[in-house]
């Protein structure tokens, strides 16, 4: 009899818990732990911020599913790790701290055999001065409370530019190390898209502001890519998006101030400039959660744990770009010193970036952080579980599922405008998502063909169909287990 | 605003039934490089 406490309730929690659920007789516990009560599709957080889905489209409470599969659940967020127990209690465990409902403020030991931590990124505005979501006219879409406050105002501002206004429009990354640029990307694009259908482009001067040192790098390092009968840089590919769309861009910018309307930012040429706007939605920082770890006599352990994130089966020893290499990333996110602890999606600590890093001429380090997306979140939290379910079932432990971002494809349906006529997708897939120059030398280190672009309606479609199987899989409606992670 | 997709191009992006078959195709393409695997590569050096 054994019990899984899952940590986190995102993408890669949920996939654990639930195929874990499914495959593990009732006589083994599956207890999940999250602050959050509801489950959301964060991908389609992008249309709430654009006024084309509402909240209730995205997310479905947490708790009845749990109840009726069968799955534990506690409405905590944990605060310690104890991967010996500690002198009362000879189990490991994590200390847990309820969020919710009677038992709110107060503390349980959470006791488990095997523990996934998926426990995402720590969303780090404040480590640009100023950025806090829905102050300073600049947003955040990453969750649907932020998406929901984005839309506000971006409504009135488009009221305000309907009555005669011109405004200027803000969208990316608010720190010199933040990743998700995709989501900027897609949010932008569809902003875009929605000023056209409110008649107010013309009225609008919309910039795009990454630390990307190229636009189309997206912390991959960029790629090359079929297009069509071409062979296009991704570069290539959104500054064409761009041009056409009346875009501008500044890229290898790192955002380090926010004031009222005002966003600072020095570029890698150690220049410093500011960029006023009336709407701004810039992506912050993410970081670990800043968790501690204890052993047995409470002496701090944290560093077995943690270097920010969860420190899995990776190479993690400092070398130049140049001796990067695609076997330095995990396969199995186990903790190498506690052989029951895994951390898939974006808790674990990645080796390096994918990204080329980048320091501008006073030093400050201005690059895309790898980015974790939805697709690797999600196979990286079944993989965990299915080793974990293998090691119950044969009672040995087997590591044989395996899936590094070396050798693992994903899709990025970048949504670039909503609607079912009129709606655009930009498709684009890549493998592997950790280039292997070794296996592919002449390609930028990814497969071509494998990795390829496409634009229009089909995409958009794409993105909405993805929208719908995603989450009738994770209600676990019937057959839910077919669709793919 | 610099038009860089040819108006060629751009009914082809929109037109719903070469769309349609574009959904079908994307749908297969993506599933058979998503799903069609993921492995470690260690063993493999
Ligand atoms: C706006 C936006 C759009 C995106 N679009 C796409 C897309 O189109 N395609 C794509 O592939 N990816 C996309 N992504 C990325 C994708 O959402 C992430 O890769 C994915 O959510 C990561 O899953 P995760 O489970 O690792 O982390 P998360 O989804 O962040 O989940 C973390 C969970 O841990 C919980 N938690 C936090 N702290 C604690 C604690 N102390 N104790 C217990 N639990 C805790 C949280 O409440 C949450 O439930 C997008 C991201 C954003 C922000």
């Amino acid at each position: 009899m054994s019990r899984i406490v899952v940590l986190g309730a995102g993408i890669s929690g949920h996939v654990a818990a639930t195929h874990l659920r499914r495959k593990l007789s009732k006589e083994h516990t599956v207890t999940v732990v999250s602050p959050n009560s509801n489950y959301q599709w964060v991908p389609s957080n992008i249309w709430v911020g654009i006024g084309r889905m509402e909240p209730k489209d995205i997310i479905f409470p947490l708790e009845p599913l749990y109840k009726k599969k069968g799955i534990e659940f506690k409405q905590a967020k944990v605060v310690t790790f104890h991967p010996e127990g500690d002198t009362e209690i000879d189990k490991p465990f994590v200390k847990a701290e309820y969020v919710a409902g009677e038992a709110k403020g107060t503390t349980e030991k959470v006791t488990y055999d095997y523990l996934i931590n998926a426990t995402g990124p720590k969303l780090a505005f404040e480590m640009t001065e100023g950025l806090k979501p829905a102050t300073h006219k600049a947003y955040s879409v990453c969750t649907y409370t932020h998406a929901t406050e984005a839309w506000h105002a971006l409504d009135q501002l488009i009221q305000q530019m309907k009555q005669g206004k011109k405004a200027k429009i803000l969208i990316g990354t608010g720190h010199a190390k933040s990743t998700c640029q995709g989501a900027a990307f897609e949010y932008i694009l569809n902003v875009e898209q929605e000023l056209n259908r409110h008649g107010v482009r013309d009225m609008a001067e919309l910039t795009w502001i990454a630390n990307e040192p190229q636009l189309g790098d997206f912390g991959m390092d960029g790629m090359l890519l079929s297009y069509g009968s071409n062979i296009m840089k991704s570069s290539e590919l959104v500054e064409m998006v761009f041009e056409d769309r009346g875009i501008k861009w500044i890229i290898g910018a790192g955002v380090n101030k926010i004031e009222e309307g005002v966003a600072h930012y020095e570029t890698l040429d150690g220049e410093f400039h500011t960029e006023t706007y009336d709407f701004a939605m810039l992506i912050p920082a993410f970081s670990g959660h800043g968790f501690k770890a204890y052993d047995k006599n409470d002496q701090d352990i944290t560093e077995k744990l943690f270097r920010g994130f969860m420190i899995v089966d990776a190479d993690y020893t400092p070398k130049p770009y140049e001796e990067w290499s695609v076997q330095d990333w995990p396969e199995t996110y186990q903790n190498p010193s506690y052989a029951n602890i895994f951390a898939p999606g974006i808790a674990f600590a990645p080796p390096h970036a994918i990204s080329k890093p980048r320091v501008s001429k006073n030093g400050t380090p201005i690059s895309p952080a790898p980015p974790r997306t939805g697709m690797p979140s999600g196979i990286t939290a079944k993989l965990v579980a299915d080793n974990i379910i293998d090691t119950i079932k044969k009672k040995k432990p087997s590591l044989h599922h395996k899936g590094s971002m070396g050798n693992m494809g994903a899709a990025c349906i970048a949504s670039s405008g909503y609607g079912i006529t009129k709606g655009s997708g930009i498709s684009i897939t890549t493998f592997p998502i950790v280039p292997d120059f070794n296996k592919y030398p002449d390609t930028y280190g990814r497969k071509l063909g494998k990795t390829f672009g496409e634009i229009g309606l089909a995409g958009h479609w794409l993105k909405l169909a993805l929208h719908h199987a995603f989450l009738y899989k994770a209600k676990m409606r019937p057959f839910w287990w077919l669709i793919p992670e | 605003m610099t038009r860089r997709i040819s108006k060629r191009k751009r009914f082809i992006m929109m037109n719903p039934i070469i769309q349609f078959f574009k959904f079908i195709y994307l749908s297969l393409k993506i599933l058979v490089i998503v799903a069609g695997g993921h492995g470690g590569t260690r063993e493999v050096q």
